[in-house]
């Protein structure tokens, strides 16, 4: 598995921008059969051009360009207020850009052209773009006034326009693949943060979304049940359907999941390329500073 | 002395005006229910003109005596071509006082959902309606069914003051009964019972439906603003 998903990266980072190529050199393309892609494929689903962000004097993003592939999973790294969130936030539509555009799978998602011109999108436009897109947040965010079945079921039904049996069928394959399966009548309020979480997994999931944003998804959780959500995590990166961007700070986890690693500081991205590049051989001094302190509290167990 | 005879006697006749006091208090809450929410997203508006005009407006009626609003109504629209029964004109000018404290009550009520409770929404791509009338509106009134409980109370015993535009309700009919007889221990104690099961009922209601609705939400709300 492993493997495949490696030698996927590989073909596909060739094709990439030129700072992730750059990540190439000393990479160890392994031989496996490869998943067939075909042109469509290997454009970028997503792909941040130039993307500044800004609130009031503070500038948190700043030009940021990034490519993300179909079925890509990438880890972005980084300590406290680097801006990794709000690169996430502006492709969930959660914030706006202040400069810059996003693409995603060949369509502007915070402008629409009207006569060759890019013009601020409205809300119609948002809609239609948004849809490949889900989004895990650390503090889960479930709707504590329905049930877990209902959680997962109401968006296919309102926005999907599913009818009620089909999305509570989707629903309940999604729950019992984050192994929730028993509990679809309880309520938010009686679950544990992991479960809570493994719900709210589900709840994005049965969108069926092309990208999948997951914003610490671990963070808020007592230690003791950081494990079951991060299986959950990487045995539906190990499917290798969507493209996932993974904010983390469990570096163990992303070096076991992600196809490539991005570090953020200070609002751009320092150094990318393949986990066993970023973790063993970092070139830069700030990337080497950062990993250290993982180092030291042990916590890359 | 209190006579059994006189009371049983205009029993009937108050019980008869019973019906139109819970029908206008009813009516009256009706209205200012949709007509608060209706100020409450006014208020919000980002069309800054209309939230100021919002504004202006539920503090303008909210400063007026209630009184004063429904003789505005009853006696002066008339003279511009509006001319409305008591009833209606009750209904509407109470309605239309008490919407302007359950817009504030919807207000605190909109506040307090958390604001992932929006981007969660958002996420899984609900459209601006949906997301009012699934997400937000649900969580926004389940914690302040109580004060809306209160104020339903208030208004039903507010409800007397509609005589003022001629409207016979339990009061006026107890007045009119003691005017004709001038006995009115009997009459006024009776509106008074009348007054004391109603509320009590009311609030039995409001009880009852909110414990209905805790059921299904075991009180804690989402964790992170
Ligand atoms: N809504 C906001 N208003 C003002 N400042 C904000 C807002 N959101 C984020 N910021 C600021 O932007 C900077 C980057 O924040 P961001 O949340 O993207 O960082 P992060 O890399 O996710 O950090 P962490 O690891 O702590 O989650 C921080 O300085 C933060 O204070
Ligand atoms: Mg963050």
């Amino acid at each position: 598995m492993r493997r495949l998903k490696r030698n996927r990266v590989g073909h596909l980072i060739s094709k990439g921008s030129e700072r992730v190529s750059e990540m190439t050199e000393n990479n160890h393309v392994a031989v496996a059969e490869a998943p067939q892609s075909n042109q469509e494929q290997t454009e970028p689903i997503v792909r941040y051009r130039k993307v500044s962000k800004s609130f009031g004097d503070n500038q948190v993003l700043k030009e940021v360009d990034f490519d993300l592939y179909p079925g890509e999973r990438v880890a972005v790294i980084g300590p406290s207020g680097s801006g990794k969130t709000t690169m996430a936030r502006l492709l969930m539509t959660l914030e706006k850009p202040t400069s810059g555009t996003i693409e995603v799978d060949g369509r502007q998602l915070w402008h629409k052209e009207v006569k060759g011109k890019l013009v601020p999108a409205d809300e119609k436009h948002l809609h239609e773009v948004r849809g490949d897109i889900g989004m895990v947040f650390q503090h889960f965010h479930l709707f504590p006034h329905m049930n877990i079945l209902k959680n997962v079921s109401v968006a296919p039904i309102k926005v999907l326009g599913l009818s009620k049996e089909e999305a509570e069928e989707r629903a309940k394959t999604m729950l019992d693949k984050v192994g929730m399966s028993d509990k679809l009548e309880a309520y938010p309020a009686n679950l544990s943060g992991g479960q809570q979480q493994r719900v709210a997994i589900a709840r994005a999931l049965v969108m069926r979304p092309k990208v999948m944003l997951f914003d610490e998804p671990t963070s808020a959780l007592d230690p003791e049940l950081v494990g079951e959500v991060l299986d959950v995590i990487k045995e539906i990166a190990a499917e290798g359907e969507m493209a996932m961007m993974l904010i983390t700070h469990e570096m163990s986890f992303a070096r076991d999941v992600a196809d490539r690693i991005v570090f953020f500081d200070e609002g751009r991205i320092i150094e990318q390329g393949r986990p066993e590049q970023i973790f063993t051989a970092p070139k830069t001094d700030r990337l080497q500073e950062f990993l250290k302190r993982f180092e030291l509290n042990g916590s890359s167990s | 002395m209190w006579s059994w005879d006189f009371t049983f006697k205009i029993l009937p006749q108050l019980l008869d005006t019973l019906w139109i006091t819970i029908s206008a208090t009813i009516a009256a809450f009706a209205v200012a229910m949709i007509g608060g929410l209706i100020l409450a997203f006014a208020r919000r508006s980002t069309f800054r003109l209309l939230s100021w005009v919002t504004y202006a407006f539920i503090e303008f009626i909210r400063t007026t005596p209630p009184l004063v609003q429904l003789y505005v109504i009853f006696y002066v629209l008339p003279r511009y071509g509006l001319s409305l029964s008591p009833f209606t004109a009750g209904v509407i000018g109470l309605g239309i006082h008490y919407s302007t404290y359950l817009s504030e009550v919807y207000r605190a009520g909109i506040d307090s959902v958390p604001r992932g409770q929006w981007e969660a929404a958002t996420a899984l791509n609900f459209s601006p309606l949906q997301k009012w009338k699934t997400i937000i509106l649900p969580q926004a009134i389940r914690p302040v069914v109580p004060v809306m409980g209160n104020y339903l109370i208030v208004m039903l015993k507010e409800t007397p003051m509609l005589s003022a535009i001629t409207l016979v309700e339990l009061l006026g009919r107890a007045q009119i009964i003691g005017s004709n007889t001038f006995r009115y221990l009997e009459p006024i104690t009776l509106v008074g019972l009348f007054f004391l099961v109603l509320s009590y009922s009311a609030s039995r209601l409001v009880i009852r439906l909110e414990k209905r609705m805790n059921i299904n939400h075991h009180g804690k709300m989402d964790a992170a603003a």
